[in-house]
C-alpha cells in the first residue's frame, strides 16, 4: 500500500500540564477529506494545533508524506505542506488583502489569479485592509491565504462558525470545490455534522480526547441516531 | 542673505539629525520583528568606529576597514539577539528584561573597549573628504563631510523603506510585526527575520557610528551612549516603527538641539531633546507618523 499523506500514531498532546489528546491514531490518503466532529471541548482544535506544533506534544508520531513532523517548528510544518486556517484571529489586520496573500505565497498552482477565481469577492477587496473585512470575508481570506502556501493538506478549524447563512453557502461551495473537484486533501473541524459530512470522504468523532467513532462520511450521515448520541442535538 | 551662524547650525543639525534617524531606524527594525529595541546600539556605534580606527591604523584601506568593522558589528547583532534579547523574552514574568540586558551588554562593550583601546578619545581618520573640503551653496560654505553623512543616511533610509513596502520580505516583516504566531503557522521564517533584523539593526548602528565619528573627528569608549538615547527620542517623536517618522524625528531632534546649542548653551543641546520627548508623549503619544494602535476586536 502506498504511504498515506498523513499518518498519526498514538498522539498524546495538550496545553501546558493539561493532557487533552489521549492516544489518537488515524491516517488520511492523498485527495481525501476528513470531517473531524465532536462536542465542544472534545479536543478537535487541540488535534489541529498539535499537527501544527502549537499545542504541547507529549508522545506519538505525526507523519506528512513520510516526514516526521513532531519535532519540527510550526513554520517548517507549514513549509512542508500544512495549510492551517485558524478559527479566530486569522488575518493580518493592517496588511491589505493582497499583501496578506503575497506575504506567505509559495510557488505552485495556487497563485493570486487562482485564489481570486475561487473567491471573486477578495479580488474586489484586494486593496482593503484585512481588518476592514467582514467576518465572512476574513474567513475567505484566511482560506485563500492557506491555499497560497500550496499545501498538501488543508486544516480548517470551524470555517463556518458564526457566519451569516448566505456566507456559509458561499464558503461551503468553495470548500466543496476544493476537496471534491480539485482533489485537495483536508481535515475539516465542524460542530455541525450535516454541513460537512456531505462533502467529506471520512468522518471521525472525538470525545474527551479519544476517537469514539470512525467511518465513511456518507454512512455516518445515514445514521442520525449515532450522530445525535455522540454530538447532541443537530440543527437542520 | 541668511545669517551665517544660523545656516551653519541648521546644516550641522540636518547632518547629525540624519544620523539620529539611522539610529532610530535601527531601533525600529528590531521593534518590528520582536517589539524590542537594542539599547546597546550606542556601544555598537562606538565599537564600529573604534574598529575602523584600529584597522586603518594597521594599514588597511579605509573602505576595507569600514566594511570589516560593519561585518563584526553585524555579527554582534546575532549574539545580542541570541543571548540578551531571546532569554529575556522567554523568561517568565516581566517581558521588559531586554531593556536592561541590551543596555547592560552595551556597558560591557564599553568597558572592554576602554580596556583594550584606552579611555582616551582617538582621532577618527577621514573616510572620503577631510574637514577642510567644502562646496559653496547660496554663498555659504557647506562641508562635504556633512553632505556625505546626509546622503548616506537618506539613501539607507529610502532603501529600507522601499524594501519594506515593495518586497515580499518586507510584507513578511510587516506580518511578523502584526502577529508573530500567525506568521509562524503560515510558514513565514520568523526566526530568520528576527535574526536578520538584529544584524541589520546593528550594521545600521555601525554606519551611524562611523558617520558621526566622521563629523566629530574623534571617538572614545563612552561615545554613542547619549546618541542612542537621541535616536530613541527621534524614533518616538516620529512614531515607533515608521521609517519616515524616524527621518522626520531625527532631523527635528538634530536641528533643534544644534540651534539650542548654538544660541543658548551647548550644555542644553541634549537636554532639549528630552524636553521634546516629554512634550511629544503628552501631546501626541503615537508620534508624528504613527497611527494609534489598531484595536484587536
Amino acid at each position: 500500500m502506498a504511504e498515506p499523506l498523513l499518518s498519526i500514531d498514538n498522539l498524546r498532546a495538550g496545553w501546558g500540564e493539561a493532557m487533552v489528546l489521549d492516544g489518537i491514531s488515524l491516517t488520511l490518503a492523498e485527495g481525501q477529506a476528513l470531517a473531524l466532529l465532536g462536542r465542544n471541548g472534545a479536543g478537535k482544535t487541540t488535534l489541529i494545533a498539535a499537527l501544527m506544533g502549537v499545542a504541547r506534544h507529549r508522545a506519538g508520531v505525526i507523519r506528512l508524506g513520510g516526514t516526521a513532523l513532531e519535532r519540527l517548528p510550526s513554520e517548517r510544518r507549514a513549509a512542508l505542506g500544512l495549510g492551517w486556517v485558524p478559527q479566530e484571529r486569522n488575518v493580518f489586520r493592517s496588511l491589505t488583502v493582497e499583501e496578506n496573500l503575497t506575504a506567505v505565497a509559495r510557488p505552485g498552482r495556487w497563485d493570486l489569479a487562482a485564489v481570486y477565481a475561487l473567491f471573486p469577492r477578495l479580488r474586489e477587496r484586494r486593496a482593503n485592509l484585512g481588518g476592514a473585512l467582514s467576518g465572512g470575508e476574513q474567513q475567505m481570506l484566511a482560506l485563500a491565504r492557506a491555499l497560497m502556501l500550496n499545501p498538501r493538506l488543508l486544516l480548517l478549524d470551524e470555517p463556518l462558525e458564526g457566519l451569516a447563512p448566505v456566507i456559509v453557502e458561499d464558503l461551503l461551495a468553495a470548500i466543496r470545490r476544493l476537496v471534491r473537484d480539485e482533489g485537495m486533501a483536508a481535515i475539516i473541524v465542524e460542530q455541525h455534522a450535516h454541513q460537512v459530512l456531505p462533502i467529506a470522504d471520512h468522518a471521525v468523532i472525538l470525545d474527551r480526547g479519544s476517537i469514539i467513532h470512525r467511518g465513511a462520511a456518507p454512512a455516518l450521515l445515514a445514521q442520525p441516531d449515532l450522530l445525535s448520541r455522540h454530538l447532541g442535538l443537530q440543527h437542520h | 542673505m541668511m545669517d551665517d551662524f544660523f545656516f551653519s547650525l541648521l546644516l550641522a543639525g540636518i547632518s547629525v539629525g540624519a544620523v539620529y534617524a539611522l539610529i532610530a531606524l535601527g531601533l525600529n527594525l528590531t521593534f518590528w520583528t520582536t517589539k524590542t529595541m537594542n539599547f546597546g546600539q550606542g556601544s555598537l556605534m562606538m565599537l564600529c568606529a573604534m574598529l575602523t580606527v584600529f584597522l586603518s591604523s594597521q594599514g588597511l584601506a579605509m573602505a576595507l576597514a569600514v566594511i570589516g568593522s560593519l561585518l563584526v558589528v553585524a555579527a554582534f547583532g546575532v549574539f545580542i539577539e541570541r543571548w540578551t534579547v531571546r532569554p529575556a523574552l522567554q523568561a517568565s514574568g516581566g517581558s521588559m528584561g531586554w531593556v536592561v540586558s541590551t543596555l547592560g551588554f552595551g556597558i560591557f562593550l564599553q568597558g572592554v573597549a576602554a580596556k583594550y583601546f584606552g579611555s582616551q578619545a582617538v582621532a577618527f581618520p577621514d573616510v572620503v573628504f577631510t574637514a577642510q573640503d567644502f562646496v559653496t551653496v547660496f554663498g555659504q560654505y557647506v562641508s562635504l563631510q556633512y553632505l556625505v553623512v546626509l546622503a548616506v543616511a537618506v539613501a539607507l533610509i529610502l532603501a529600507l523603506e522601499l524594501f519594506v513596502r515593495k518586497t515580499v520580505w518586507g510584507q513578511a516583516v510587516h506580518a511578523v510585526s502584526l502577529d508573530p504566531e500567525l506568521a509562524l503557522v503560515q510558514g513565514i521564517p520568523v526566526r530568520l527575520l528576527v535574526l536578520g533584523s538584529f544584524m541589520l539593526s546593528s550594521a545600521l548602528a555601525g554606519v551611524a557610528g562611523v558617520l558621526i565619528a566622521q563629523i566629530g573627528g574623534t571617538v572614545d569608549p563612552a561615545f554613542g551612549f547619549d546618541l542612542v538615547l537621541l535616536g530613541f527620542v527621534a524614533a518616538v517623536l516620529g512614531g515607533m516603527g515608521s521609517s519616515m517618522g524616524a527621518l522626520a524625528g531625527g532631523l527635528l531632534v538634530g536641528i533643534l538641539s544644534k540651534l539650542v546649542g548654538g544660541y543658548v548653551s551647548t550644555a542644553a543641546e541634549h537636554g532639549i531633546a528630552f524636553a521634546l520627548l516629554m512634550l511629544a508623549l503628552a501631546l501626541r503619544p503615537q508620534g508624528l507618523f504613527g497611527r494609534p494602535e489598531v484595536s484587536k476586536a
